[in-house]
């Protein structure tokens, strides 16, 4: 079957976070520069527990496995620069907290704070 | 005049339906001594929540989006269109539409064919319905599975069983026993809210604002999201086509109904793709945004039928389909709706694509791969022709961008566009449908109605 994969975006302080951890040598640079991003590598199995786990989740024309909540997107930045890998461990590790993100996630489902643009 | 020059297309079915009363005094009349039902949303059938209401597709049909439908279906037209995917009258059409009740209203209600129902919308009355047939869906599973197909019986194109995770499938799981079959008249026009009163374009009017503006052809693009630039440069690519001269126009048709969650709210939607032409990406007067209403049954083929008919009634002269049109899942081929229009789908009663088989359409596929963004052209570059590895765009790629609160290079969404999201995303305290977003809007609606 495929391969598949979660996409986890630098900015500045995700940065400074992994400074040092090796992990920068693994930074894509997408969309002429503009954006900054690691993949973490999702096995099949790991792939059908996630779409399992959370209703929302889907995989796009890329492989990538979206649209989770955005706890899980955070404790997977934090696996990811606890573990300095972006093995498959890292998705075992968030999966292991998924009673944590849930309850998280009710939360989020109902109110995301909005950015202040101009 | 050359040759080559392409015409508009006649309604599907070759008249528009329009069943709509806008004289009050003769809606009263018709109405006076008839009994009256408060139409209910479809509930999930294991959850409750709301995935369709009716009255979305009352206004679509008496609006002639979806001519030659005139009403809610009989059972032999239920189950020609379940075989063959043909109305009776032999006009193609995708998908069984039906007014269904519980048996307790319909008891409560004591009418049969011959009766005449008022359907109230919102505490007013709304649309009539002139009974001619009762007949009873005695399995929603099944129904559900006929209307969708199965990989035994769908093997060119359906590549998963259809379950509770497909929303299309769960709206014919949870429909009620008892259909009334009959046609609908609309009795009192609902008024559409901001934004939504903007981009009413019903067939009649949209036919009327291509001649207003000068468009012989017109290229229609389908949407259910806010645009990304790969979306702006499938339309500018797309709208190439033509006859002697690209395209004239740009209709964006948005469908408005019941979304997933995950979807961006309607409100976003409409505004977004009217960024586009307000910050000059693709001029206004080449690009026309609107709506339809419709809880979608995202089946991919079956729902590009359905596009099909509501843009050539719209008077479109193509239509572009893309990858995993109007799906959801993997449950269908990826092509499979470009399968369809270039070849057919026989096991759906398609030998061939459904321009080529008798009462058929008129509208033009385009059917186009994809755009992305090319590092080494340093622009967005279409898949066929650019010969280099590119970035591809994701809607879902971008939606986790933007709930992680980081705005897309320009390069893949537009600042104004991104300015639309975050607009509504104030108004809702969320930037996509959730929960509460869907049972507000089922509560709510897209219109109001004034008294009779």
């Amino acid at each position: 079957m495929g391969e598949y994969f979660m996409v986890v975006l630098l900015d500045d302080q995700r940065m400074s976070k992994i400074r040092g951890t090796g992990l920068e040598e693994h930074i894509k640079y997408m969309f002429g520069g503009e954006l900054r991003l690691l993949e973490v590598k999702v096995s099949e199995e790991l792939k059908d527990k996630i779409l399992q786990e959370f209703d929302t989740a889907r995989v796009d024309s890329r492989g990538a496995i979206t649209d989770v909540p955005v706890a899980f997107m955070r404790e997977l930045f934090n696996q990811v620069a606890e573990k300095k890998s972006l093995g498959s461990d890292v998705v075992e590790a968030v999966l292991a907290k998924v009673d944590e993100i849930k309850k998280a996630a009710e939360k989020e489902s109902e109110y995301l704070p909005p950015p202040e643009i101009e | 005049m050359s040759r080559f020059l392409i015409q508009r297309p006649l309604p599907h079915g070759g008249r528009l339906v329009e069943r709509v009363i806008t004289d009050k005094e003769a809606a009263k009349k018709m109405i006076k001594g008839c009994p009256s039902y408060d139409i209910k949303p479809t509930l999930h059938y294991e959850t409750g929540v709301p995935v369709r209401n009716v009255y979305r597709e009352i206004m679509s049909i008496c609006y002639g989006f979806f001519s030659p439908v005139e009403g809610s279906m009989k059972q032999a037209e239920v189950e020609r269109i379940l075989k063959e995917r043909r109305l009776l009258n032999e006009w193609i059409f995708p998908y069984p539409l039906v007014f269904d009740i519980s048996e307790e209203d319909y008891k409560q209600l004591g009418v049969g064919p011959g009766d005449r129902l008022v359907l109230n919308l919102k505490g007013k009355p709304f649309a009539i319905l002139d009974i001619e047939e009762v007949w009873r869906i005695d399995n929603p599973e099944e129904l559900a599975h006929l209307t969708f197909g199965t990989p035994e019986r769908n093997p060119e194109v359906v590549r998963e069983p259809f379950n509770k995770k497909h929303p299309g499938w769960v709206i014919y799981r949870s429909l009620q026993p008892v259909v009334l079959a009959g046609k609908y008249t609309i009795i009192n026009e609902p008024k559409f809210r901001s934004p939504f009163d903007r981009f009413w374009y019903p067939p009649r009017k949209s036919r009327e604002e291509f001649d207003r503006r000068g468009w012989r052809t017109v290229i229609n693009h389908q949407t259910r999201n806010v645009p990304h630039v790969g979306h702006e440069f499938l339309m500018k690519c797309a709208a190439f086509t033509g006859d002697v001269e690209p395209c004239h126009g740009i209709l964006v048709n948005a469908v408005i109904g019941v979304k997933r969650r995950g979807d961006y709210p309607d409100e976003a939607i409409v505004e977004g793709h009217e960024a586009v032409n307000k910050g000059g990406y693709i001029k206004p007067e080449r690009h026309l945004p609107t709506i339809v209403l419709w809880d979608m049954r995202y089946g991919n083929p079956l729902e590009s039928l359905l596009h099909g008919i509501i843009r050539q009634n719209m008077g479109c002269t193509h239509h572009m389909f893309g990858r995993d049109h109007a799906a959801v899942g993997e449950y269908y081929d990826k092509w499979a709706t470009q399968i369809l229009w270039t070849k057919g789908i026989p096991s759906y009663g398609f030998p061939a694509p459904p321009t080529d088989v008798p009462y058929g359409l008129d509208i033009r596929p385009q059917n186009m791969r994809e755009f992305s963004y090319c590092p080494t052209c340093k622009e967005m570059a279409y898949s066929e022709t650019c010969g280099h590895k590119r970035e591809k765009l994701s809607g879902s790629f971008l939606r986790g961008m933007v709930a992680e609160g980081v705005q897309p290079p320009s390069i893949i969404m537009r600042p104004e566009v991104y300015k639309v999201i975050v607009k509504w995303w104030k108004h809702f305290g969320y930037p996509f449908c959730n929960e509460k977003y869907v049972v507000n809007k089922e509560k709510e609606l897209e219109v109001d109605l004034e008294d009779l």
